[in-house]
């Protein structure tokens, strides 16, 4: 099979976790890879194995693994690879001098019966002896790669080979060099930094890589093979496949501002320490539990025996003894009873009795082609497939005999194949982006959902995250305005200390001026849950529920701000926390602001509770009142601004944004309100620019750029949508500069 | 507003009735010059239902059913999925693929009901 259909069988190939049926090369990166993330499980079933050290879970030593299994015992000599070892090994490869080949061929066509699934699955000897090494440079780099991943198994050192020329770019090599050594921390976990390191040079001398060497700028033609075994490691190491790319972008960002990934991995080792890889994606497995539970992993496995069954029970139905007979249907039942998996296309026997547990922990990996399936097996329905049959029947006619032979002459592998075949044929690129369409927006979903529960987002990768005072620099870093910036540090503050009220504040203000309520929102109740009582807390709560339009939260939040003050409390009454009517409050907070005029406070409070009502001209008065009393006060001049503008004052909300932006040259929320009173008066070119700069200072304000989306569209500039859907703030700055 | 359990759609809809009588939302009457209904559910389509017209012939938003004849095409929403195509962070095609809004009338006119129409709202 030819190098390119292995790396572009699909359009999944390109996209990590999700390995789609006609992505075999993914496929055997997930039976390779995937096995050794599933050690740990095995290792729990292994008695022998009780004494694995408890701190390298995640990473198990993989030779207790091998001398726990049957048949390892030739996997130790593999351990020793000097004299005895190699003369085995160049025995074996002189014996067997095609043997990968053809399992991986037989991978490709999909038709494997079970004995073969298990030297892929467990660390055999089958898949460890070095590839044959001749034939098209593709096929000899694509198999080499294959030995280099297949020795993470055994811990095996790896052989430098003389390989003949393969003609690798500068890219290429670039490429390989900086995965093959992350992979390889990957794959090593538990090893020595000098063993990796070995690991990694017998593979670059064997490529005629030079180790030091660093090309700059982008990489041209990445070898495919590689990339996709990166992308699958990452897949592997987090179950909640499309999560992962949220990591892998940010990733690959922070690495595309280095330019060097062995500086990246280094200084992220002084950081963390020797463990930290392992502990950081202990970390990261458990943020991810809980995805899995929401996406209800063990669910669509269920669920595909399900949708079997139904069909083995509608064929049933058919009196046909023929057809009763016919090995299809025993097939069906089969599978239906579990006896049969449908694994990556090929149908295998399950263990009998504990089919749901093996299919489970087999499945705990990425999400696999059987999830998919199950998928749209549910999206499609199962009437739709039985469907599909009674037509085919129909065409044969009365020749019922003819089909049901034609069934039973088919051996159940080459039903499995042919279907494979169609699915691969006709819709897997259709179905994997259905699929991958549908996890993100189920990530989505979820990020909102959590977001709207009040359920803070913390940023990947965070620099400051170790800082030995975040707090301090998070002040200092707000008051320059650097509101990104200091978002970074004030969440490595409260990741230090969860309970420090005055950490989650100011990150919710940070947030609140980087124009993310949601965020803000979250952000605030954290801080509100360590201090109750705080004033300034209360009251961003409230307005960030009112931009938010939630009015019940928002007059919640403002009523506690007048029962928890020290001079307005005794105007609460405790019946009213009971059932908050608008009115109520308002009455008293005009009470409160005719006790004491001088407090710009209550003046503030009062002018927010009108937007609530959309008493604009009120709200209006009241921030005017309240900046008299502070002329200085930015976010004060913002709220009048976006009062005018909501109440369709929009020339005059872009006198007031501007002296907030005189005072805060930072104040994001400003630029976006800015973009957004041109908008609504019509002028989209300037909203336009006013967006791009808002979104410049804060690359994650989604409400900026879904608004460029619609000025663009409605200023005819659609030629700008690609770099606003991708988010290419370098072209879109370039074009609209304000 | 005695009524805590008011909609988010309610504020939209109010700004998009100021709005219509500015100079750039005369523009839009003029531009698209039909008329939709809007029925804005809280929690599930169909049940309890608040119904909003959208007047783009006269540059009118009015409560209650349309009682010029038959509007151009009607439309069904859950509060926050209004919200959310209104401003931008839902596509109104996939919105109707996933059946999160329902459409009677004529479909060119539905096609007409895009995120632009609605002005933004401004944030404290």
């Amino acid at each position: 099979m030819a190098m390119r259909e292995l790396v572009t069988g699909g359009a999944a190939c390109a996209v990590p976790g999700s390995s789609s049926s006609s992505n075999p090369l993914g496929a055997l990166a997930n039976a390779i890879i995937g096995s050794s993330s599933k050690t740990q499980e095995r290792l729990q079933e292994i008695p022998t194995s009780a004494s694995a050290p408890s701190d390298s879970r995640f990473y198990p030593d993989t030779n207790d693994h091998l001398t726990a299994l049957p048949g390892s015992e030739f996997g130790n000599s593999l351990l020793q690879p000097h004299a005895q070892g190699s003369e085995f090994l160049s025995g074996f490869r002189s014996a067997n001098q095609s043997g990968f080949a053809d399992a991986w061929d037989e991978i490709q066509h999909q038709n494997q019966i079970p004995p073969h699934f298990d030297q892929f699955h467990g660390p055999g000897p089958a898949a460890l002896p070095q590839p044959t090494l001749d034939g098209p440079p593709q096929r000899v780099l694509s198999s080499f790669l294959h030995s280099f991943v297949g020795s993470s198994h055994g811990g095996i050192p790896f052989r430098p080979t003389s390989l003949p020329l393969l003609g690798l770019s500068e890219g290429d090599k670039q490429c390989i060099r900086d995965r093959s050594s992350i992979m390889a921390r990957h794959f090593f976990a538990d090893k020595s930094e000098d063993f990796i390191n070995a690991q990694v040079n017998a593979l670059l001398s064997s490529l005629e890589i030079d180790s030091d060497a660093r090309v700059k700028g982008p990489l041209p033609g990445r070898s495919q093979e590689l990339e996709d075994y990166w992308n699958e490691s990452q897949g592997m190491v987090r179950p909640g496949a499309p999560a992962v790319d949220g990591w892998i972008t940010e990733y690959s960002q922070h690495r595309a501002a280095h330019g060097d990934p062995d500086a990246w991995a280094h200084s992220f080792e002084q950081q963390h320490g020797a463990n930290g890889w392992a502990s950081e994606f202990e970390k990261e497995r458990s943020q991810l539990a809980s995805i899995d539970q929401m996406r209800g992993v063990n669910i669509p496995n269920f669920e595909a025996m399900e949708q079997t069954r139904m069909l083995a029970q509608t064929l049933a139905q058919n009196n046909d003894p023929k057809f009763q007979n016919s090995k299809f249907l025993q097939f069906v039942s089969k599978m239906s009873r579990g006896e049969l998996i449908i694994d990556d296309n090929q149908v295998k026997p399950a263990a009998s009795g504990d089919w749901a547990a093996e299919y489970q922990q087999q499945y705990t990996g990425a999400p696999t082609w059987a999830d998919e399936f199950a998928h749209n097996q549910l999206s499609r329905g199962p009437e739709q497939w039985v469907n599909e049959f009674s037509t085919e029947r129909e065409q044969h006619g009365s020749v019922d005999d003819q089909w049901v032979n034609e069934f039973s002459k088919l051996h159940v592998d080459d039903w499995a194949e042919e279907f494979g075949q169609q699915v691969g044929e006709n819709s897997a690129d259709n179905w994997a982006n259905a699929y991958d369409e549908f996890m993100n927006e189920q990530l989505a979903a979820k990020q909102r959902s959590d977001a709207s529960r009040g359920v803070y987002v913390f940023s990947d990768m965070n620099p400051y995250v170790g800082h030995p005072n975040p707090l301090k620099e998070g002040q200092e870093l707000f008051r320059k305005g650097l509101l990104s910036e200091a978002v970074l540090a004030l969440e490595a503050e409260v990741l230090k200390n969860p309970e420090n009220a005055e950490g989650w504040r100011l990150l919710g203000i940070a947030h609140a001026e980087n124009d993310d309520d949601q965020q803000a929102i979250a952000a605030m109740m954290r801080a509100q849950e360590a201090d109750p009582a705080n004033l300034e807390v209360l009251l961003s709560l409230g307005v960030s529920h009112t931009n938010e339009l939630e009015q019940a939260a928002a007059l919640k939040y403002l009523y506690g701000w007048l029962r928890n003050h020290p001079k307005y409390g005794t105007l609460a009454t405790p019946e009213l926390s009971e059932s908050l009517y608008y009115a109520d409050v308002s009455r008293l907070f005009i009470e409160a602001s005719q006790m004491f005029p001088e407090d710009a406070d209550v003046h503030i409070v009062l002018g927010v509770l009108y937007n609530l009502s959309r008493e604009y001209d009120k709200a209006i008065e009241s921030f005017q009142t309240a900046l008299k009393l502070r002329p200085h006060d930015y976010s004060l001049w913002n709220k009048l601004g976006a009062t005018k503008a909501n109440s369709v004052q929009s020339a005059d909300a872009i006198l007031a944004y501007q002296q907030a932006l005189d005072l805060k040259p930072n104040y994001v929320r400003a630029w976006a309100n800015m973009g957004i009173s041109y908008a609504n008066q019509g002028m989209y070119e300037e909203s336009i620019r006013y967006y791009v700069r808002a979104l410049a200072m804060n690359p994650k304000a989604d409400n900026a750029w879904q608004y460029l989306r619609i000025s663009l569209s409605s200023a005819s500039r659609k030629d700008m949508l690609e770099a606003c859907d991708s988010r290419n703030l370098d072209v879109l700055q370039k074009e609209f500069p304000l | 507003m005695a009524d805590s359990t008011k909609l988010k759609s309610d504020a939209l809809l109010e700004l998009m009735k100021q709005h219509l009588t500015t100079d750039a939302g005369k523009q839009i009457t003029k531009k698209i010059g039909l008329v939709y209904q809007i029925n804005i559910a809280p929690k599930k389509i169909g049940f309890d239902e608040v119904t909003y017209v959208v007047d783009l012939k006269k540059g009118e938003v009015t409560k209650g059913s349309y009682e010029g004849g038959k509007p151009d095409a009607t439309f069904s929403f859950k509060d926050d999925d209004f919200i959310k195509i209104a401003t931008g962070k839902m596509n109104p095609q996939l919105a109707f693929m996933r059946g999160a809004m329902k459409v009677k009338g004529s479909l060119s006119a539905a096609q007409k009901f895009t995120p632009d129409i609605f002005p933004k709202p401004s944030k404290m």
